[in-house]
């Protein structure tokens, strides 16, 4: 076998030395060859493959359709372009070669990537959207999933935060679940990854094939429900391509959309009018507002900064009839917008493959990455947020004293009713250290063996390394968390986190037509394993901060210094027949068998079959003579999928063996058993039902989408909380069952085609969903401020109905109340159960579903024009009818003035004569009555949330000519959130929502909540490309 | 070539052929069932963490539920701060229950922690005798879990009359609730447990400090005898205890109590929570929850002797009422041992000084973090339940001679009464001030049957002077206080949600 190696190489060699000999020979007669190539309309095609026959020479066109080429006279120029038919041109001296490529078919034989292979777009049974780097490539965003908002049907794409490089919230048709992820499977180059996508080089992403219904993504059997992204990386083109991009650029969060709140003098005024009210002597401090005039302190403002991004790849890529190579290096160096905020990712990409004979190929894909992130503590609650906490701190206290330096921390005397200590947030930021520096190495090797026409054995291994280095250093100077005086105990984390996932996958694949009978069978099998080791130190107690290692800590904290292991195994069988009548009647059915260690012991093994077919209208003779459909097609599919994001050790019952006794001054080591054990616990299991239209209208001058579907959710991973008399808070089960349904819309027209061309892609989509079932004897789950109830939607917001307040004695004398605790101006609930008195809570409970959080629809709107050597886009995201719980106003808005309050509060319940908006009650009576409306989550609180946001505009401008140093070059300019159009008025940010925060809020059951995360920062950029 | 690709399948096919052992991932970090309660080592750690809720219980809960909940404390109101009626509701007598079932967090809480305990001595009781290990190990072993068993269920019945009777534990998620057992059959369940404690455990100098002793044992299993009048039975038991040679009183009141480190487990204590201050979660700060505010870093550092003492916001709990510094007799010691006075700068009442209780603020470091151990039965207890046990049997020589033990620490003359109904209230008066601030008081005033009374009584003086109750001046009681003076407390309503019995 070696010397047949050796032998094939050095075939290689002799090939590569006659190719240059000849490129040698004909050197000196080359001229420069110039052209433009368009499609049937005129339009200027982009990267079409420019090559001159039987040799590696060649290029692309620009973005204006522009190539030149130096080519001898009697060599012929290959055209080719996927989609459209490829032509050739002999060179004969002229200096002009303009070639027009006629539509292949019409723009059907595109191939989409699918999974576990790729099929005609014509052919495609399955709801598949898919999405060119090129459609996407000027948006100045560091992750893909930014690129991607308002680009696709069906897939709602939120970013719940501004933090760089993070937040992206993906779900395909409205999927979820009440415990396990939701998130889709992410499959790079064939390999389901567990990494994080966000970090992926935009720039090395060839292509994007969502998989959203169950025929398409059943071949991934257990972890296909929530919808499967293909990510194709960049191959080699036609000939030698080196090109070079760059953008830079500055990010700011506009003032517009920012929460209003009282400033120094507003809230010195709120505390004297409160004591006054309360006939209660005024502190000295708050007797004379005034004095606040011109000591504002804006401290949410002051953690704000105008920032700086850029951008560098530089890419090659190379084909030659043995090889083909690309290879994408890129630097990315966000600041972002709250102080000492930075994010760096150095990124490189190797994909080659080389055919070894034409019956042997091998491949291999090497992509590193090094990512860096230093990323204050910014969102959350009281603990950790300080842009929360920023917003909650008296404006009358200093950042700066005298000196000019930053404040260490204020407190005003108990007397003024401070209770909290309040840090300097501006030193949170900027002195404690939260950074993360993540390499990671994704890698694929395969190898393809054809033994006869049509069979193609593939052998693929992947491998994903990972490692990730977080330290955290609170320094004794600064605090991220509201009521810790400073100096406060300084603390250390340490984090090293590392994991390897390798998959092993055999493919046979046999495609074989027989007259009009075109079929192909897919055969395989896999195996995938997933460890992961942490190290985690905490150290505490600083004699210098200047020296935070762990050595330098008087104390180590051993509740939070830990070693953790976590690993999970899968194995699959998976098949899948397509077959094909004449290219009109399709026909797939594929399925898989998953056995995972995640799994029960009693139930390891699931099954995951599905069933699709499609009819190509307008290949049938009965449209054939109608003009104006080009293209016609329905589709149905039916199919099971599971979701195995049930944790890894669910099943099992574990011991806590640090639940320790003290005797005398000495520790005993205690232990419980803390779980009970689940040996049938298993995946969630996902039926889906999808019916699909594809129209191309006027020669696809107008393609249209349509999809419906339905799908049931069983056996939901869910934590039963069980009485807890047993000693145990839950019982891991699978129970319930939820119902989506919904319908998508894309349209894309070109709507001129003349000099100014302009072309627009919309879509819409509108998913529902609906609780069919929970456990027996359990209709409703609660979240924090929401329900999950049997018959209604997920996670609805829950609280009491606000009539405003009690306006004066009679009102409340004749309205009921709460029990000892409602007064004049006190807020004024529902008393939903009649029973005369307003509950919260308990069997009288008087709380009732008051908002939602899904939207009613969500859309997407992206303009193209181009006219001459310009371009310009536009692209638009919006969502309607969805609303957010304003969760920060249950302490922005404390009427007892512990906090700084949001500037609607100056419009409170004053007096029967001053009565206020009706929206913030009396501040007299203390917590006992102001408690109830902030304590009591009511519909107050709950804004409408749709918003239209501008997501980009790019207008650019190709340089027309070539010269010697680049083959061409585009400039362009573009603005990054420029403008959101909302009547949300909680925050800058109408896509927020809250994280898991181990507080309940933002939780797979309690969606929907602002916590003030980092706003979303407006960009503007200016970037350039090269190609040489 | 082919051989390459033969040689990846069978690669390929030998790793699928492990299936099963491919498959089997069991969790690294932890230990699970399968691994677990094999051997001794596992049950003694099994043990110690059925202990660990008492930490909880009396830190956070008991003294509400238990103390708060009567004349003995009230509340320190702060105008300035809300959002505490769930200790304002039980101070007040106004938890709000409705069939039977309260949203109160308190309530709830407590009834969970003693759930812990239950579950956790279930897991040993039901394993135990399945492992060999040496008899006097099991035995202590097992009757540390029958009293604490025993002591939980003893709580629970005491505040909720009847409760699920778990003994054995739950695996299925169909079995985690039970229907309620009747008050009677919970008493026999606590009196098994109780007895097979005494007749387990060991004496206290031969068991490890802290733990449960056969003493500790017989002073419950007395309690429960006492709470059913039946009073031969206590004295019985009590005579016991006293005549173990194990006890002796304090000379000092003020030693009775553990200080932060030392004096623990001490000659007099029976049975007490343990605490030890740090890092480690292992430690207390009952202190602070009963402390005045808003209390400035310089008026707490006297109290507390830490080099870091924090201002206290918010609303402070268990403030010695005027009715209960007034039950002292003229001359106790225990008076001044027990209760501490502070001044408050940024108090906004005119009485800027406010009583605190005093007799277990021992002076720690570490800022809200303390090692003082709380008293769970202290041999005084014994003494003047022995004496009650005896002045009911009409034995009132005898109670005199156990009763006086205990006025002559505290400083008072000897009592000499003989009539039962003056000596009744000679010991009543002793075991409030003897005893005050223990979590006692609530259960004395049900056990002797005068709580609805006292109480109501009580209720009427708040509402009619509210500053001598500390509200600031022109505060009034809220409109639902002494609305509901009830002896039971409703069933928590989180676990009625989760329970189709109640």
């Amino acid at each position: 076998m070696n010397q047949k190696t050796t032998f094939r190489s050095g075939g290689f060699h002799v090939l590569s030395l006659i190719t240059c000999m000849m490129f040698l020979c004909t050197s000196f007669s080359y001229s420069q060859i110039k052209g433009k190539v368009t499609d049937p309309n005129g339009d200027a095609l982009i990267g079409v493959s420019v090559a001159i026959k039987g040799t590696t020479k060649g290029t692309q066109t620009d973005v204006s359709g522009n190539y030149s080429i130096d080519a001898a006279n009697n060599t012929i120029l290959v055209f080719s372009f996927v989609g459209y038919e490829t032509k050739e041109a002999v060179v004969s001296g002229q200096k002009d070669i303009n070639i027009s490529l006629g539509l292949d078919d019409r723009l059907l034989n595109e191939i989409v990537v699918v999974g576990y292979g790729s099929q005609l777009k014509k052919s495609v049974t399955g709801a598949v959207q898919t999405i060119g780097a090129r459609e996407i490539k000027d948006i100045p965003v560091s992750q893909i999933g930014q690129k991607l908002q308002g680009q696709l049907a069906g897939v709602q794409i939120n970013q719940t935060t501004g933090k760089p490089g993070q937040g992206m919230n993906i779900r395909i048709r409205g999927q979820l679940s009440v415990s396990a992820g939701s998130d889709p499977l992410y499959v790079v180059d064939g390999f389901p990854i567990t990494g994080n996508i966000g970090s992926l080089n935009p720039d090395e992403i060839e292509d994007i094939s969502i998989l959203k219904d169950a025929s398409s993504t059943s071949l991934y059997g257990s972890r296909a429900a929530n919808g499967v992204v293909l990510i194709t990386t960049k191959r080699g083109k036609a000939g030698t391509n080196v090109s070079f991009s760059t953008f830079t650029g500055i990010q700011e969060v506009p003032v517009k959309g920012r929460i209003e709140m009282l400033n120094a003098e507003e809230f010195a005024q709120f505390k004297k009018d409160s004591y006054e009210d309360a006939k209660q002597p005024v502190p000295v401090e708050f007797q004379n507002p005034a004095q606040y005039r011109d000591k504002n302190n804006d401290w949410y403002d002051a953690l704000l900064r105008k920032a700086p991004l850029q951008s560098y790849n530089l890419s090659v890529t190379n084909n030659t009839e043995r090889s083909k190579t690309a290879i994408v290096v890129g630097v990315f160096d966000q600041q972002g917008v709250v102080l000492n905020n930075a994010y760096k990712r150095y990124s490189l990409r190797m994909n080659s493959e080389y055919k070894i004979s034409n019956k042997v190929k091998m491949g291999f894909n090497v992509a590193p990455q090094l990512v860096y992130d230093n990323t204050p503590r910014t969102d959350g609650d009281r603990g950790t947020g300080i842009l929360f906490n920023a917003l909650h701190t008296w404006p009358v206290m200093p950042i700066r004293d005298a000196n000019g330096e930053l404040t260490l921390f204020n407190r005003f005397p108990a007397s003024t009713g401070n209770i909290f200590a309040y840090a300097n947030w501006v030193r949170a930021a900027e002195e404690l250290v939260n950074e993360t520096t993540n390499s990671n190495l994704i890698s694929n090797a395969y190898m393809e063996y054809e033994p006869i026409k049509g069979l193609k054995l593939k052998s693929t291994f992947n491998v994903e390394l990972a490692r990730s280095k977080f330290f955290f250093f609170n320094p004794s100077t600064a605090t991220s968390a509201i009521n810790t005086p400073v100096p406060t105990t300084a603390v250390s984390i340490r984090q090293n986190v590392e994991s390897m996932s390798w998959l092993n996958e055999n493919l046979a694949t046999y495609t074989k037509s027989i007259n009009d009978h075109s079929f192909e069978i897919l055969a395989g099998f896999s195996n995938q394993k997933f460890d992961l080791e942490s190290t985690r130190i905490q150290a505490d107690t600083y004699a210098d901060d200047r020296l935070p290692t762990v050595q330098g800590a008087i104390n180590v904290n051993r509740g939070g210094t830990n070693t953790g292991v976590q690993e999970w195994s899968l194995t699959s069988v998976l098949s899948r027949l397509t077959y094909n009548y004449k290219g009109k009647y399709l026909f797939t059915a594929a399925v898989r068998t998953d056995g995972s260690s995640r799994f029960g012991a009693d139930n390891r093994w699931g099954t995951f079959p599905s069933f699709s077919a499609g009819w190509v209208l307008s290949d049938e003779s009965f449209l054939k003579d109608i003009e104006q459909v080009s293209f016609a097609k329905v589709r149905a599919s039916f199919g099971v999928i599971g979701n195995n994001n049930i944790g890894n050790y669910t099943s099992y019952a574990l011991v806590n063996n640090t639940v320790n006794a003290v005797f005398g001054n000495t520790v005993a080591p205690g232990a419980i058993i803390s779980t009970l054990s689940n040996s049938n616990l298993g995946w969630e299991t996902t039926k889906q039902f999808d019916l699909g239209l594809d129209l191309g209208l006027f020669n696809d001058r107008i393609t249209f989408i349509y999809d419906y579907y339905n799908k049931r959710t069983t056996n939901l991973l869910y934590s039963v909380q069980i009485a807890q008399e047993s000693g145990f808070g839950n019982f891991n089960d699978n129970i319930g069952e939820i119902k989506f349904w919904g319908h998508e819309f894309s349209i894309n027209t070109r709507n001129t085609t003349g000099k100014l061309k302009w072309s627009t892609n919309a879509n819409i989509s509108f998913n529902r969903n609906k609780v069919i079932a929970l456990a027996e004897g359990i209709d409703r789950v609660y979240g924090t401020f929401h329900i999950t109830k049997v018959g209604q939607p997920f996670g609805q917001f829950y609280g009491h109905i606000s009539q405003g307040m009690y306006l004066n004695a009679e009102d409340l004398k004749n309205n009921p109340q709460v029990p000892g605790r409602s007064t004049v101006g006190s807020i004024k609930l529902t008393d939903q159960n009649g029973d005369g008195i307003i509950t919260n809570g308990g069997d009288f409970d008087d709380r009732v579903i008051m908002g939602n959080p899904f939207p009613t629809f969500t859309y997407g709107i992206t303009n193209n024009f181009s006219y001459g050597n310009w371009d310009a886009n536009i692209i638009g995201s919006g969502s309607q009818g969805n609303q957010l719980l304003v969760r920060h106003i249950y302490s922005t808005a404390n009427l007892d003035g512990v906090f700084n309050m949001v500037a609607g509060v100056k419009d409170r319940f004053r007096s029967p004569e001053n009565p206020g908006k009706g929206m913030y009650g009396t501040t007299v009576g203390g917590g006992n009555v102001t408690g109830i409306e902030r304590d009591w989550m009511n519909s107050r609180f709950v804004a409408d949330a749709s918003f239209f946001t501008i997501k980009n505009v790019t207008l650019g401008y190709t340089i027309p000519k070539a010269n010697k140093v680049f083959k061409s070059a585009r400039v362009y300019t573009s603005i990054q959130q420029l403008a959101v159009f909302t009547k949300y008025w909680g925050g800058p940010n109408p896509e927020t929502s809250a994280q898991g925060d181990g507080n309940g809020d933002g939780g797979n059951l309690s969606p929907g909540i602002d916590l003030s995360n980092y706003p979303v920062p407006r960009t503007y950029t200016v970037g350039v490309n090269f190609n040489f | 070539m082919k051989k390459i690709i033969i040689t990846t399948f069978l690669v390929a096919v030998a790793f699928t052929s492990c299936k099963e052992d491919f498959l089997t991932v069991i969790p690294e970090t932890n230990l699970s069932s399968a691994t677990f309660f094999k051997k001794e080592a596992d049950f003694q750690q099994a043990v110690n963490a059925a202990y660990v809720p008492l930490r909880a219980i009396v830190n956070d809960r008991a003294y509400l539920l238990g103390e708060m909940h009567s004349d003995n404390t009230y509340y320190y109101r702060n105008i300035l701060f809300g959002a505490t009626e769930q200790q304002e509701d039980i101070a007040d007598f106004a938890v709000p229950t409705a069939n039977g079932v309260t949203s109160n967090t308190h309530v709830l809480n407590q009834y969970r922690l003693d759930f812990q305990i239950i579950a956790r001595t279930n897991q040993i009781l039901a394993l135990i005798d399945d492992v060999e290990f040496g008899a006097d190990s099991k035995n202590n072993l097992k009757g540390q879990a029958h009293f604490l068993r025993a002591y939980a269920y003893f709580e629970l019945v005491r505040y909720f009359g009847k409760v699920p009777l778990h003994l054995v534990p739950v695996t299925v998620r169909q079995e985690a609730a039970l229907p309620l057992a009747t008050t009677d059959e919970l008493y026999a369940q606590i009196i098994k447990d109780a007895t097979a404690a005494t007749t387990f455990l060991p004496l206290k100098s031969k068991q490890e400090a802290g733990r449960a002793t056969s003493g500790a044992a017989k002073t419950l299993l007395a309690n429960v005898y006492m709470v059913q009048k039946k009073w031969a039975e206590a004295e019985t038991l009590l005579k016991d205890v006293v005549n173990s040679g194990e006890y002796a009183l304090m000379p000092d009141y003020n030693d009775a109590f553990s200080t932060n480190t030392g004096n623990k487990n001490n000659k007099e204590s029976v049975f007490e929570v343990q605490f030890l201050e740090g890092s480690a979660g292992l430690n207390g700060s009952f202190i602070y929850n009963f402390l005045p505010r808003p209390m400035s870093p310089d008026e707490l550092r006297p109290i507390a002797g830490t080099s870091n003492p924090q201002p206290l916001t918010g609303e402070g709990n268990n403030a010695p009422t005027p009715d209960v510094i007034a039950a002292y007799e003229t001359g106790d010691k225990r008076k001044d041992i027990s209760i501490g006075y502070v001044t408050l700068s940024g108090s906004l009442r005119a009485n800027k000084t406010f009583p605190y209780i005093k007799k277990f603020a021992k002076t720690h470091s570490l800022h809200g973090n303390t090692g003082t151990n709380w008293p769970i039965y202290r041999y005084s207890e014994v003494l003047l339940f022995l004496a009650e046990a005896l002045m009911e049997q009409n034995k009132a020589a005898d109670a005199l001679v156990y009763l006086n033990q205990v006025r002559s620490r505290a400083g008072l003359p000897a009592a000499t009464a003989t009539a039962q109904t003056q000596l009744r209230e000679i010991v009543y008066r002793d075991r409030r001030s003897e005893l005050a601030f223990e979590n006692k008081r609530w259960f004395d005033l049900v056990r002797t049957g005068r709580a609805i009374e006292t109480i109501t009584a009580y209720g009427n003086r708040i509402k009619a002077n509210p500053v001598d109750y500390y509200y600031p001046e022109g505060a009034t009681a809220r409109g639902n206080a002494f609305t509901n003076i009830s002896l039971l407390y409703g069933l928590p309503a989180d676990e009625a949600a989760l329970s189709p019995h109640f």
